[in-house]
């Protein structure tokens, strides 16, 4: 029988190949970025004291302002994987952390119990979007669009637009707003999440189907695999990951409020395809998605750091403007090479 | 004698290794109904596909009323007057009539003001140049189906087509409008359009047309006028080849009943009352047209459109899966048709794609494990003869036909008791093709029963133990293994052989 040819390529060109991806462009722009904030963003006040972007408080004030939208950029990539997308988690995150102070404050309950039943709610939440999605054959993108209003109405209507829960326990704030084992306490569990989700995308049968159906939904319907449960349990998982966000959202500002987490699903989203995640499905990696966060991250607080941003008074819409700028070159590099190829197929004579 | 109106010379064309078309000639005179005859893939479409610039021939000229055209694109093949009517017709459904016609016939640079009287009355005169009696203000949706075919037509004739073909026309028609279609053909001949009619039904082509073109395997095998032709010579000439191929002998020595289908249906796909059985070691080869419902059969037993009449038994155990996991778990495999949509994942590499249907089996508890994947499909490739770089290429890189052994072993990895194959050689280059039937005797030798769907009539013939042949959604007749083409086709067409 055949002999198995040895792969073509050498080893030095797989290499090249590792080391020339999308992820590992990403992290050069991402340390690119660092280095150069360590150095024009780190300055020395008039009392003599480092202030700025080298100081190791403020790295940490980043990590930990990270973690709320890192948390939702984890939950949407398992799902923008298989394709599809869930612009609800952000709306989530606050009825989640409405819930969760109800809960707590008006139902009397303690704390651990109130967060096991938030991240309830969330899969309950996240339940609903995957049951229109794969029993009613609904666009993702309508449905979550649906849930994005109907959620963070649901949290509006319970608080009248006015409660706010405040007054947790220390042992709670703790969470959120101390340090444990020399880093943010939330950190540990961003972590926690990251590698349980890296496991779950990268090492097992659930993570092997999402990226089957993101490629080809029809194909993996024709392999006998579970497609409407799998596709469903990215959702659930989502809305579990979103409702957790909202417990150390909560715990980091000591309040839970019915606007928490507005807008973050968008960063989530261009943190996740920033990191390579391909918006159409299939592709796309865990570590992708954290150094996208971390990309937007460096980003935003970087240039807060700036002497001539914080002269012009408009780090957010510097940072909102580069984000973009950002993500359009990423998206941009990513189909050039095949553009490219189509041109040259297509006229041969001319690209010599 | 003015020249024909078009003029095809020894036309060829390849598809990767396949050869579609092989040096055909073909000619249609002004006023003149030319049928094109053939099997399933004897090259009707790409013929179709290359007179109306979809596709360029590889070799071969072309010349319409005497001059003769290169590089022919869909947009010259229209102003050169070459339409093409489609079964289904593609109207835009919530537009009036006129409108549809408009948006065809006017050119769309730069805004002006539409003219909504000229619009009428141009649909007006259009429809009537062909005697259908149809409202320009109607919306389409309104319209029956071959009412919109008249408006296609009315569409050509007004972008002044010489040229009008035909493709399967009456195949989604009542008797009564087949009778309204074939009238207006008749009045185009008048008028010095020439009709290229493609059809299954030869008693409407021997009804309907002037002269016929008979392809077979990609080759015309002649051209007859209508008079002096037959329904039984027309068959002859369709399937009349040798046998152009050796098939492996059939080893099989069948054991017990392994499917049993009892009066099988289903209405949303159109299948009903199929009865007969496939015993294990037994290739059941399933002959037919297209739209013959082989296919749906297929997804019937896979579960993919449930049955809703009449029972599948497997094994002796009566089943009714209602999805591809139920249909997967009771031992069925299907090997689609469409390999690069259904077969395989194209952008996974080989190995993922060989387990994606057992991973409870070799994934117990859901964690992968790289390696014992890795040794499966490297023991697939090795058995299969997959040529490829190894278990870490991707399903797009590899040849139509390793493609199709991938499909096969993705399904061989789940030790079905049924295997149906859907095509199992279409777009696949000679070599791989022989390859794939010597894989298929060896599974019947193993045991394995063998639901063996095919267009390509030896193929069925060759590699089938019995053949069963298809017909409007049900089992027209069982025949032996031995069986005839002529036998297969007259059944398939529904003459008397």
């Amino acid at each position: 029988m055949a002999e198995i040819p040895k792969p073509k390529s050498s080893s030095a060109s797989v290499w090249k190949d590792r080391l020339l991806s999308h992820e590992m462009i990403l992290l050069y722009v991402l340390i690119a970025l660092w280095v150069f904030f360590y150095f024009a963003g780190t300055t020395v006040n008039r009392r003599g004291v480092v202030v700025g972007f080298g100081t190791l408080d403020r790295q940490f004030d980043i990590l930990r302002h990270s973690c709320e939208i890192g948390l939702l950029a984890l939950a949407l990539t398992p799902v923008i994987i298989t394709g599809g997308i869930d612009l609800s988690v952000g709306s989530l995150l606050g009825l989640s952390a409405i819930l969760f102070g109800s809960f707590w404050h008006d139902a009397g309950l303690p704390i651990p119990v109130a967060i096991a039943l938030t991240l309830g709610v969330g899969a309950v939440a996240g339940g609903l979007n995957g049951a229109l999605i794969t029993q009613l054959k609904l666009p993702p993108l309508i449905v979550t669009l649906g849930t994005y209003s109907l959620f963070r109405g649901l949290a509006e209507a319970i608080t009248r637009g006015s409660v706010t829960y405040t007054d947790f326990p220390a042992g709670f704030l703790f969470l959120g707003q101390e340090r444990l084992l020399g880093l943010p306490a939330q950190a540990w569990l961003f972590f926690a999440v990251a590698a349980a989700i890296w496991l779950l995308v990268h090492r097992t049968t659930f993570g092997r189907s999402f990226r089957a159906i993101g490629f080809a939904p029809e194909g993996a319907r024709y392999a006998g695999l579970p497609v409407d449960r799998r596709v469903a349990s990215a959702y659930v998982i989502a809305g579990v990951i979103a409702a957790l966000a909202a417990i150390i959202y909560t715990a980091r500002l000591g309040q839970a409020k019915a606007d928490a987490g507005t807008g973050y699903e968008l960063f989530a989203i261009t943190a996740v395809v920033l990191g390579g995640t391909s918006i159409f499905g299939g592709t796309g990696s865990i570590y992708g998605t954290l150094i996208g966060v971390a990309a937007i991250a460096v980003l935003k607080n970087g240039l807060a750091c700036l002497p001539a941003v914080m002269r012009m008074n408009a780090a957010e819409e510097i940072s909102g403007l580069l984000t973009g700028a950002l993500l359009l070159l990423a998206l941009t590099a990513g189909v050039l090479p095949r553009h490219w190829a189509q041109w040259r197929a297509r006229h041969p004579a001319r690209a010599g | 004698m003015s020249p024909a109106l078009l003029e095809l010379r020894r036309l060829a064309k390849s598809f990767g290794g396949a050869r579609a078309l092989r040096g055909v000639d073909f000619e249609l005179r002004a006023g003149e109904v030319h049928a094109l005859l053939g099997e399933n893939g004897a090259g009707k479409s790409t013929l179709i596909k290359i007179v109306t610039g979809a596709h360029q021939p590889d070799s071969g000229t072309i010349a319409v009323a005497g001059t003769p055209v290169a590089d022919l694109t869909p947009a010259s093949a229209r102003a050169l007057g070459i339409a093409c009517i489609y079964q289904q017709p593609a109207l835009f459904p919530d537009l009036s009539v006129a409108e549809n016609i408009a948006l065809r016939l006017e050119s769309g640079a730069g805004a002006r003001r539409v003219d909504w009287r000229a619009r009428r009355e141009r649909a007006f005169t259009l429809l009537n140049r062909i005697g259908a009696a149809i409202s320009p203000e109607a919306e389409v949706r309104s319209l029956s189906m071959p009412e919109q075919q008249l408006v296609e037509i009315a569409c050509a004739l007004g972008a002044g087509a010489r040229i009008v073909i035909m493709d399967e026309p009456t195949a989604s028609l009542t008797q009564k409008e087949q009778h309204l279609l074939f009238a207006v053909v008749r009045d185009l001949r008048t008028q010095g359009v020439g009709v290229i009619y493609i059809s299954h039904r030869l008693e409407e082509i021997l009804a309907l047309a002037d002269r016929v073109t008979v392809l077979r395997d990609g080759e015309s095998v002649g051209t007859h006028p209508i008079a002096e032709i037959d329904e039984a010579k027309l068959i002859k000439l369709m399937v009349g080849r040798e046998v152009a191929q050796i098939y492996p002998p059939s080893e099989a020595t069948p054991g017990a009943v392994a499917l049993a289908l009892r009066g099988l249906g289903c209405r949303a796909s159109g299948v009903h009352s199929v009865s007969f059985e496939v015993r294990a070691g037994e290739i059941f080869g399933l002959a037919g047209l297209v739209g013959a419902g082989r296919t749906e059969l297929a997804r019937i037993l896979f579960g993919l459109t449930p049955a809703d009449a009449g029972t599948i038994e497997l094994g002796g155990r009566p089943i009714a899966p209602q999805s591809p996991q139920e249909a997967v778990a009771q031992g069925i495999a299907y090997v689609p048709e469409d390999r690069r949509r259904h077969g395989v994942v194209l952008d996974l590499p080989l190995a993922p794609n060989m387990t994606m249907a057992i991973h409870r089996r070799i994934f117990p508890g859901t964690w992968l494990r790289p390696r014992a994947e890795r040794d499966l499909a490297l023991g697939y490739i090795r058995d299969l003869a997959v040529k490829c770089t190894g278990p870490e290429a991707l399903g797009g890189s590899l040849s139509g036909g390793n493609q199709q052994k991938v499909s096969l072993a993705r399904w061989l990895a789940t030790q079905p008791r049924l295997l149906i194959l859907d095509e199992p050689t279409q777009g696949v280059d000679v070599g791989a093709k022989s390859e794939i039937h010597r894989i298929i005797r060896r599974l019947a030798k193993e045991g394995l029963a063998v639901l063996l769907i095919s267009s390509d009539l030896p193929e069925v013939l060759g590699m089938s133990d019995r053949i069963g042949v298809m017909r409007g959604g049900t089992l027209a007749g069982t025949l032996p293994g031995g069986a005839d083409a002529p036998t297969v086709m007259a059944l398939a067409l529904g003459q008397a052989a």
